[in-house]
C-alpha cells in the first residue's frame, strides 16, 4: 500500500469501522516497534541506521469476529496480513516484510474460563504468557509452560511456532498442552477444532494450525491443559569430563523412562562461558542439571535414581545447590548483558534429533562453523529431552561482524545455511521450538522433500490470495 | 543530549523483551511504543539522528509513559529505562519541543510557592496536618518533582530552591512527607534535614490496633520501585489492625494508576481512566475490601473515575483509628 492515497484511506476507513479509530494505528512510534522483532537481521539493520520495513497499518482486534472482518477486508484488497503477538520470535516470523497490515493480537488478552474439573484454561490468543500463568496460578494451578520468553510472548505466539517451556521434558511442548483451538481462516471463516486432542475422527486439525506461524489463519482462542502446583520441585547438578559423558547420562535418564521435568546439558564451551558467567560456577567440563517435581516422596526417589545414573559417568557431584541455582537463574541467561547482544552477531541453531544422531548433529554443525568461519565461536546446550532424543540449542557468536549491514547479514545467512544443512545431513530437524519464519523458509523444501507439496497445497486452498504472512515458512511471498 | 548518559540502557533495552509484561500503559494500550523496548528503539533512532527528537509520534509516546519503574525493578541488571525516558523528556523540553499541554502545565507548576505555619521540631508536608501534633506545616504545591518528571529541569530546580528555603527558614531538622512522589524527590536533596515518609513517622510513634479489617495495600510506584520498597506502609497498616490481602495476580505489576508520572491524569485522563479500570476489574470479587494507598494522587484518580470505589490514604487510615 502507498500511504496517503485514496485506496489507503478507504482501507483504513473500513478497518476503523471494524475495530474503532483508536485501534488502527499508522504512526511512526508503533511502526518502529513492529518493524523489528527478536530476529538478529532487523536488529542489525536498525543498529546500522537502516530502516526495516514497517507495516502500513497496525490493527488491534478486540474479538474473533473483528479478526474475521479484518481478514475479509484484506482479502478484498489483497493486502498482506502479518499476525503479531509479543514480537519476541527470533526467526522474523512476525515481520511485515511486504508492509500491509500487522494484526497485533495483544488486545485479545482475556482468560475466559479456568476449568478445575477437566484441568484446562480457555484464553484468548493475545494474552501475554506470564499474565496467563499468573491468572492460572492465582486459581491454584500452573500451565507449566514456563519458557524464557514467558514475559514477552503471547499464547498465540507459542502456538504459532510450537513453543517449548523449561519444563517440557515432563509437561510437553505447547502442542502437547493444547486441547483445541479457535481459528479464523484466511478467508475470514471462524472454525473450532475438536474439543479433545486425542480422537479417531480423521487427521488433527489442531495439529494443522500448531506451528503454522500465521500462514494458514489466525488462532484467536485456545483451550490449554493446566496442572496442579507440585508439592516439591528439586534439582541436582553434575559435572562431566566431556559433553559425551553427560549425554550418556542424560539419554539414560530418558530411555530408562524416568520423568524428569527438566534436563539441561551444557557443552564444555558453554559451561566455561555461560555457566561461569551466570551461575558463577567455574569448572572445566560439561555441566548437567536435572529436576523432578511432584509429591515429595516420589521426587526424592526419582532424584535418588537419577543421581545413580549420573554418578556412573560424571566427574563431580555439584550437588543440589548448583541445581537450585540454575532454576533460580533460569531466565537470567536471557537478560542483557548476559544474553548476547549487538554489536555481536549471534544465532541459535535450534535442531532436534534422535539420541542416535544428536551428537553427530552437534559435531557436524560445530565443525562447519569452525572450518568455514574461524571468527565465530560455537557453543551449545541440550535443553528439551524426549524419550527418543533431544534438542540442541547451539549458538554461534561473532564478536566483531562486518560494519556494512549487507555484508554482516550475508555472513550471518551463510553461517545459518551451512550449519543447518550440515545438521539436516546428520538427521537433524529444524527446529524444535523457534520456528521457521523468514530466516529458514528456504530450507523447508529441502527438509521435507516432496512432502512440502502437501503443505503448499494446504496453503493454497486455505489462503487463495496468499494474504496470510506471505514469504514465511517457505511459502511464496507477495513479490517485491 | 541527556540520553547520551543512558547509552548502556539504550543498548540493553532496544532489543530486550523481558519486562514488557510490566508496563502499565502497554498493558492497556497494547502498543509496541508503550513498552521499554519500543521507547529504547525510539531513543536509539534519536541517538543516531537528533532530528528524530522532533517526531511528534515519538514525543507523545515518551510522555504517555507512566514511569512506574516496575520494569526497572524487575530487570535482573537494573537497567534504568525510567531514567532514559526522563532524560529524553529533558532533551525534548530543552529543544522546545514539548507538547502544548505539557508546556501549559509546566507554566502552572512553575508558580508553586511555599510557606511555613506553626512551630515544632519537625515540619510536615502533606494534606493532613491535623494528624501531626506539635509539627510545623509547610504548604504549597509540588516541590519540583512534577516539573522534573515533565523534563523541565531548570524550572524544577527553581521551585525546589523555594521549597528548600522555606524548610531552612523553619529551622526544623526533620521533614515528614506524605506524598510518595515528593518523598522520593526530597529524601536525598536536603542534606541537613532528616526526610522521612509519613508511614515511617507513624510506625515510629506506634499506633493502636483499632479493629480488624481486610484491606488491600496498593503498592506505591515511588516507595516500591524508586525507594527500595520500605516496609513502613505495611507495618503501619498491620499496627492499625488491617489484615492485608493480596491484590491482582502478582506482586510485580504497578496498579498505581500513573503515580510514577505524577501528573498523569492531568495529561492523559483517558489512559488514566483505563489504568483505573484495570484496578476496578481486578477488585471485583474482593467484596467489601478496602483499598489503601500511600498517595493522595492515586486515591483521587481512583475516586475520580469511580466515586464509589472504597479507597483511602494511609493518613486517612490513621485518622480513622483516632476517631
Amino acid at each position: 500500500m502507498t500511504p496517503k492515497n485514496y485506496l489507503y484511506e478507504m482501507i483504513r476507513s473500513e478497518l476503523t469501522w471494524v475495530v474503532g479509530d483508536e485501534y488502527v494505528q499508522a504512526n511512526e512510534a508503533d511502526n518502529l516497534g513492529h518493524s523489528i522483532d527478536y530476529y538478529w537481521v532487523p536488529e542489525c539493520w536498525h543498529d546500522r541506521g537502516e530502516r526495516p520495513t514497517p507495516p502500513d497499518l497496525v490493527v488491534y482486534p478486540g474479538n474473533t469476529q473483528e479478526v474475521a472482518a479484518i481478514l475479509k477486508i484484506a482479502n478484498t484488497h489483497n493486502i498482506p496480513v502479518t499476525p503479531w503477538g509479543g514480537g519476541s520470535g527470533s526467526q522474523g516470523g512476525a515481520l511485515p516484510i511486504y508492509g500491509g497490515i500487522v494484526l497485533d493480537m495483544k488486545r485479545m488478552n482475556k482468560v475466559i474460563e479456568i476449568d478445575p474439573v477437566t484441568m484446562c484454561v480457555t484464553a484468548e490468543a493475545g494474552i501475554n504468557a506470564q499474565h496467563l500463568e499468573w491468572e492460572v496460578e492465582k486459581a491454584g494451578f500452573s500451565t507449566m509452560h514456563l519458557p524464557a520468553s514467558i514475559s514477552c510472548a503471547t499464547l498465540g505466539g507459542f502456538i504459532a511456532h510450537r513453543g517449548t517451556g523449561v519444563l517440557s521434558t515432563k509437561y510437553g511442548k505447547i502442542e502437547d498442552m493444547i486441547m483445541s483451538l479457535e481459528v479464523v481462516t484466511p478467508t475470514g471463516e471462524i472454525i473450532n477444532t475438536l474439543p479433545v486432542p486425542r480422537h479417531a475422527s480423521g487427521p488433527s486439525l489442531t495439529e494443522l494450525f500448531l506451528g503454522s506461524e500465521g500462514t494458514l489463519g489466525v488462532v484467536t482462542k485456545a483451550v490449554m491443559k493446566i496442572h496442579p502446583i507440585p508439592a516439591a520441585r528439586k534439582f541436582h547438578a553434575y559435572l562431566f569430563e566431556t559433553m559425551h559423558d553427560a549425554m550418556v547420562a542424560g539419554s539414560q535418564l530418558m530411555i530408562s523412562r524416568m520423568r524428569p521435568a527438566v534436563i539441561r546439558l551444557y557443552d564444555e564451551a558453554s559451561t566455561a562461558r555461560v555457566i561461569k558467567r551466570v551461575l558463577n560456577i567455574d569448572r572445566k567440563g560439561a555441566y548437567l542439571v536435572f529436576g523432578f517435581d511432584g509429591p515429595e516422596k516420589i521426587v526424592d526417589l526419582e532424584m535418588e535414581e537419577a543421581c545413580k545414573i549420573c554418578e556412573r559417568t560424571s566427574k563431580e557431584d555439584l550437588g543440589t545447590e548448583a541445581g537450585q541455582s540454575w532454576w533460580k537463574n533460569r531466565y537470567k541467561f536471557f537478560y542483557p548483558p548476559y544474553m548476547f547482544q549487538l554489536p555481536q552477531a549471534f544465532g541459535t541453531l535450534d535442531t532436534v534429533a534422535t539420541f542416535a544422531n544428536i551428537e553427530n548433529v552437534y559435531w557436524a554443525m560445530k565443525n562447519v562453523v569452525k572450518e568455514n568461519f574461524p571468527q565465530a565461536a560455537f557453543i551449545g546446550h541440550f535443553s528439551h529431552w524426549y524419550d527418543w532424543g533431544c534438542m540442541l540449542y547451539a549458538r554461534f557468536i561473532i564478536e566483531e561482524p562486518p560494519q556494512d549491514p549487507n555484508e554482516a547479514v550475508a555472513l550471518y545467512n551463510r553461517i545459518w545455511d551451512m550449519a543447518i544443512r550440515a545438521a539436516i545431513r546428520e538427521g537433524g530437524v529444524i527446529n524444535e521450538h523457534h520456528g521457521v519464519g523468514l530466516k529458514l523458509g528456504r530450507i523447508m523444501r529441502d527438509l521435507y522433500g516432496p512432502a512440502f507439496n502437501v503443505l503448499e497445497s494446504l496453503k493454497k486452498v486455505l489462503d487463495p490470495n496468499n494474504i496470510m504472512n506471505p514469504g514465511k515458512m517457505g511459502f511464496p511471498g507477495k513479490g517485491v | 543530549m541527556h540520553i547520551e548518559n543512558y547509552l548502556n540502557v539504550i543498548d540493553a533495552c532496544r532489543f530486550c523483551f523481558m519486562c514488557r509484561h510490566l508496563d502499565p500503559v502497554g498493558n492497556v494500550t497494547f502498543r509496541e511504543a508503550d513498552t521499554p523496548r519500543g521507547r529504547a528503539l525510539m531513543c536509539d533512532r534519536i541517538r543516531m539522528d537528533a532530528a528524530n527528537l522532533s517526531n511528534p509520534d515519538y514525543i507523545d509516546a515518551f510522555y504517555r509513559s507512566a514511569l512506574s519503574a516496575a520494569n526497572r525493578f524487575h530487570c535482573v541488571s537494573d537497567y534504568d529505562e525510567t531514567g532514559l525516558v526522563l532524560a529524553v523528556r529533558r532533551d525534548i523540553v530543552e529543544a522546545d519541543l514539548a507538547p502544548a499541554a505539557v508546556k501549559a502545565l509546566a507554566k502552572t507548576l512553575e508558580k508553586d510557592a511555599f510557606s511555613v505555619k506553626g512551630k515544632g521540631n519537625a515540619l510536615y508536608f502533606g494534606p493532613t496536618p491535623e494528624l501531626y501534633k506539635g509539627c510545623a506545616v509547610i504548604t504549597g504545591g509540588d516541590p519540583g518533582k512534577a516539573l522534573a518528571v515533565l523534563g523541565f529541569e531548570a524550572a524544577s530546580k527553581k521551585v525546589f530552591a523555594r521549597f528548600k528555603k522555606a524548610v531552612t527558614d523553619s529551622g526544623c531538622k526533620t521533614l515528614i512527607v506524605a506524598e510518595p512522589s515528593a518523598f522520593e524527590f526530597l529524601h536525598d536533596r536536603l542534606p541537613d534535614v532528616k526526610v522521612i515518609h509519613s508511614a515511617a513517622y507513624f510506625v515510629e510513634q506506634g499506633m493502636n490496633k483499632t479493629g480488624s479489617r481486610k484491606a488491600v495495600y496498593l503498592e506505591s510506584d515511588f516507595l516500591k520501585n524508586y525507594c527500595g520498597n520500605p516496609s513502613a506502609p505495611r507495618d503501619l497498616l498491620k499496627q492499625l489492625g488491617y489484615k492485608l490481602v493480596p491484590f491482582g495476580t502478582n506482586v510485580e505489576e504497578s496498579y498505581a494508576v500513573g503515580e510514577g508520572a505524577v501528573v498523569y491524569d492531568t495529561l492523559y485522563p483517558t489512559l488514566a481512566e483505563r489504568l483505573c479500570q484495570r484496578v476496578y476489574d481486578l477488585a471485583e470479587g474482593l467484596g467489601k475490601t478496602r483499598f489503601i494507598t500511600a498517595s493522595q494522587t492515586v486515591k483521587d484518580t481512583l475516586k475520580k473515575y469511580n466515586p464509589a470505589f472504597d479507597v483511602i490514604t494511609l493518613e486517612e487510615a490513621v485518622a480513622l483509628s483516632q476517631d
